[in-house]
């Protein structure tokens, strides 16, 4: 223990004696001032706001993730360099522990960073300005649906041969992206009803489930907005609340729900939307249908993005210590970045290519390149800290816990443990 | 291996390998040696004859192709061989944001050395190499031989069994060589096996007890300083070269 922090010392002071914390501090702080006069908003208080709050944080994030990147693959690849690696190496230290400390360290410096840009955030929001959770309906999986849909999919005659001949794990894919995409039709006087599951600690009666509101996108991909009337309602098994949605030129509505009195029939977690418009209308229930509860205050939704974050620093740095023990910096850090623009990318490869029934094969080796790199990255790439912040929008806690055991723990030692199998295998000459 | 043994060696070769990895060099070519407690031994050899290749694969550094290479009994990337080993390699190679007294501080805290105890073992070493002046001032400002004092220190504050030194008079002036060459055999006497290099055949006369000769990775002659013949540098010049390529082998150094 006496080692690790001997080694997390040495590293954390090389950080700051060579100048880079103070340098990405006044960097950082300056950036959270400029940010608001950069990006002045769409003229609405609440644009300009959400503005503010993801273009100043997440661009001194997204610096220090470049930075703690680029310092962690120089940190073993340059002391191997220098040869001053090896005097660490053959004293009684575990290697492991070499890449852990070190991980630690700028883990810890951007953690600083990150919490000086941060308290510049909390000084002009309003602490107490509630986020909310985003409910989804409760649906089976579109791997579920997809499986329930593939017998019948493949005797449809209208379905082409060269589908029907496909590898059933490729058709499935492609099912499943559908399912996800599947559109609802609403017809007029009709009623849709989605199920939805509150947590427990939301379920606390009416203070509890104030300000609740249900979310809805009536809308395409190619953005036709639709006259849409109809009453929404939801049963959180003690009261019933309702609201009336009429007449809406936006196409995202949030509709408040309040009390009202509740006859007839009850479903308890039903949110029912019954359509009083002209003409049927269509929305997909994965995408387009959320409940919004009413959750803590933007600094306990702060403190959460910033674990989230932080611990998105620990991954970003453990893997360039990784590659920093394989390569030499300069390669090590060409494929750091380019692994994390394949990782930025490839969500979007995939969605603009969800299947590959194409017979060329170079396409099909790069989707199923891409497909593994965004398996592999999903924990990292599907938490959106920084837009949930600035939509009010609730970083949940099993989120931040999750994040923190995969990327904080668990990779750090994975990569601690593939560096220490690398390291003597270099040469030291 | 007897009881004594401290370093044992057989048979080790080390092939350096290309990218394809076809070999280039054998830098140290079926290689046995054995150093015993408390001696001085020394390795000899001119430039490329592979004496930094041995101490890299006594240290665990780098692994033997063929053979066989153990420390106090144990593989040498052992963690409890390793807790026995000081090293002073060919150059410094110290941290240049810290000052000699953190330098000193920070490997004894890697062998594990708690914080009272670390700071009194580092205060004797600065004490013992004459830098408690400078004791505050980082090393990135020191001349070539008070980094290599400090470099010294540092090796010496995990109180190894085994101390190995590369070219440790390398950079000092006639009085700092003089002073790590008593030093030397202080340490030797006080039980500590030493093992060094250097191309300075005086230097191994004046400290070791044995010495092997090492010549393109093989070794051309082993044993006490004494049974070489009269003057190790007659000796050495025999077993690999006439006097004019060493002399520029020794200036090109």
């Amino acid at each position: 223990m006496n080692s690790f922090w001997r080694i997390f010392s040495l590293e954390f002071t090389a950080f700051v004696r060579s100048k880079s914390l103070a340098m990405l501090l006044a960097a950082s702080v300056a950036w959270m001032f400029v940010a608001p006069i950069v990006f002045g908003g769409d003229g609405t208080e609440e644009g300009a706001r959400q503005l503010t709050v993801h273009y100043s944080l997440g661009g001194v994030a997204a610096l220090l993730s470049v930075v703690l990147l680029s310092s962690a693959t120089g940190s073993i690849a340059a002391e191997r360099a220098s040869r001053r690696l090896q005097l660490t190496l053959v004293r009684p230290v575990r290697y492991t522990s070499i890449v852990i400390a070190k991980t630690a360290a700028l883990t810890f410096a951007g953690a600083i960073v990150l919490a000086a840009a941060a308290c510049v955030e909390l000084v002009r929001q309003p602490l107490s300005r509630p986020c909310r959770h985003v409910l989804s309906p409760v649906l089976p999986t579109p791997q579920e649906e997809a499986r329930a849909m593939y017998e019948a999919f493949v005797n449809d005659p209208s379905t082409s041969d060269a589908i029907k001949k496909t590898k059933k794990s490729v058709v499935l894919r492609f099912l499943a992206q559908r399912a996800f995409d599947r559109y609802e039709t609403v017809g007029t006087n009709e009623t849709a009803v989605w199920s939805f599951a509150l947590p427990r600690d939301m379920a606390l009666g009416a203070g509890a489930m104030s300000g609740m509101c249900a979310r809805l996108r009536f809308t395409n991909d190619y953005d036709m907005r639709q006259d849409v009337r109809g009453w929404l309602a939801f049963d959180d098994g003690e009261s019933l609340w309702s609201g009336c949605v009429s007449n809406i030129t936006k196409a995202v509505v949030e509709v408040p729900l309040a009390a009202s009195p509740a006859d007839g029939e009850r479903t308890p977690g039903a949110l029912s939307f019954r359509n009083e418009g002209k003409s049927g209308l269509m929305l997909r229930p994965r995408r387009d249908v959320n409940l919004l509860v009413r959750a803590d205050g933007f600094g306990w939704n702060l403190l959460r993005a910033y674990f989230e974050l932080v611990a998105v620093f620990a991954l970003l740095v453990s893997f360039g210590m990784f590659l920093g023990s394989a390569l030499g910096r300069p390669v090590a850090l060409f494929a750091a970045i380019a692994a994390l623009v394949v990782s930025e990318m490839s969500p979007s490869v995939i969605e603009q290519y969800p299947d590959e029934l194409e017979k060329d094969a170079i396409d099909a080796i790069g989707l199923h390149i891409t497909r593994a790199v965004a398996a592999m990255t999903h924990p990292v790439s599907s938490i959106e800290p920084m837009a949930k912040l600035a939509e009010d929008t609730c970083v949940e806690r099993r989120e931040v816990v999750r994040v923190l055991v995969a990327d904080m723990l668990l990779a750090p030692l994975v990569f601690a443990f593939l560096s220490s199998l690398v390291m003597p295998r270099k040469t030291y000459d | 291996m007897n009881g004594d043994s401290v370093i044992s060696i057989e048979g080790a070769t080390k092939t350096f390998r290309d990218f394809w990895l076809r070999p280039t060099v054998n830098a140290v070519d079926g290689l046995s040696l054995e150093v015993r407690k408390g001696e001085v031994f020394g390795l000899l050899g001119p430039n490329g004859s592979g004496k930094s290749t041995t101490i890299k694969l006594i240290l665990g550094l780098l692994a033997p192709t063929l053979g066989r290479i153990s420390v106090f009994g144990l593989s040498p990337r052992a963690v409890a061989a390793r807790a026995k080993i000081g090293y002073l390699p060919e150059l410094s190679y110290l941290h240049p944001f810290l000052t000699a007294r953190e330098t000193i501080m920070y490997y004894a805290g890697l062998c594990n050395l708690s914080r009272s105890v670390a700071a009194e073992r580092t205060r004797e070493l600065l004490k013992m190499v004459k830098l408690e002046d400078v004791s505050n001032r980082v090393v990135s400002g020191f001349s070539k031989g008070m980094a290599r004092r400090v470099a010294l220190a540092s090796a010496l504050v995990g109180k190894p069994e085994l101390l190995i030194l590369d070219e440790p008079t390398s950079g000092l002036d006639p009085v700092s060589t003089k002073e790590v060459k008593t030093l030397v055999k202080a340490l030797a006497k006080n039980g500590m096996t030493v093992l060094m290099t250097s191309h300075l055949l005086a230097d191994a006369e004046d400290v070791c007890d044995r010495v092997m000769i090492l010549d393109r990775g093989k070794s051309v002659a082993e044993g006490r300083v004494a049974e070489l013949g009269e003057s190790l540098e007659e000796f050495f010049l025999a077993k690999v070269g006439n006097a004019d390529e060493f002399v520029l082998a020794d200036f090109l150094a």
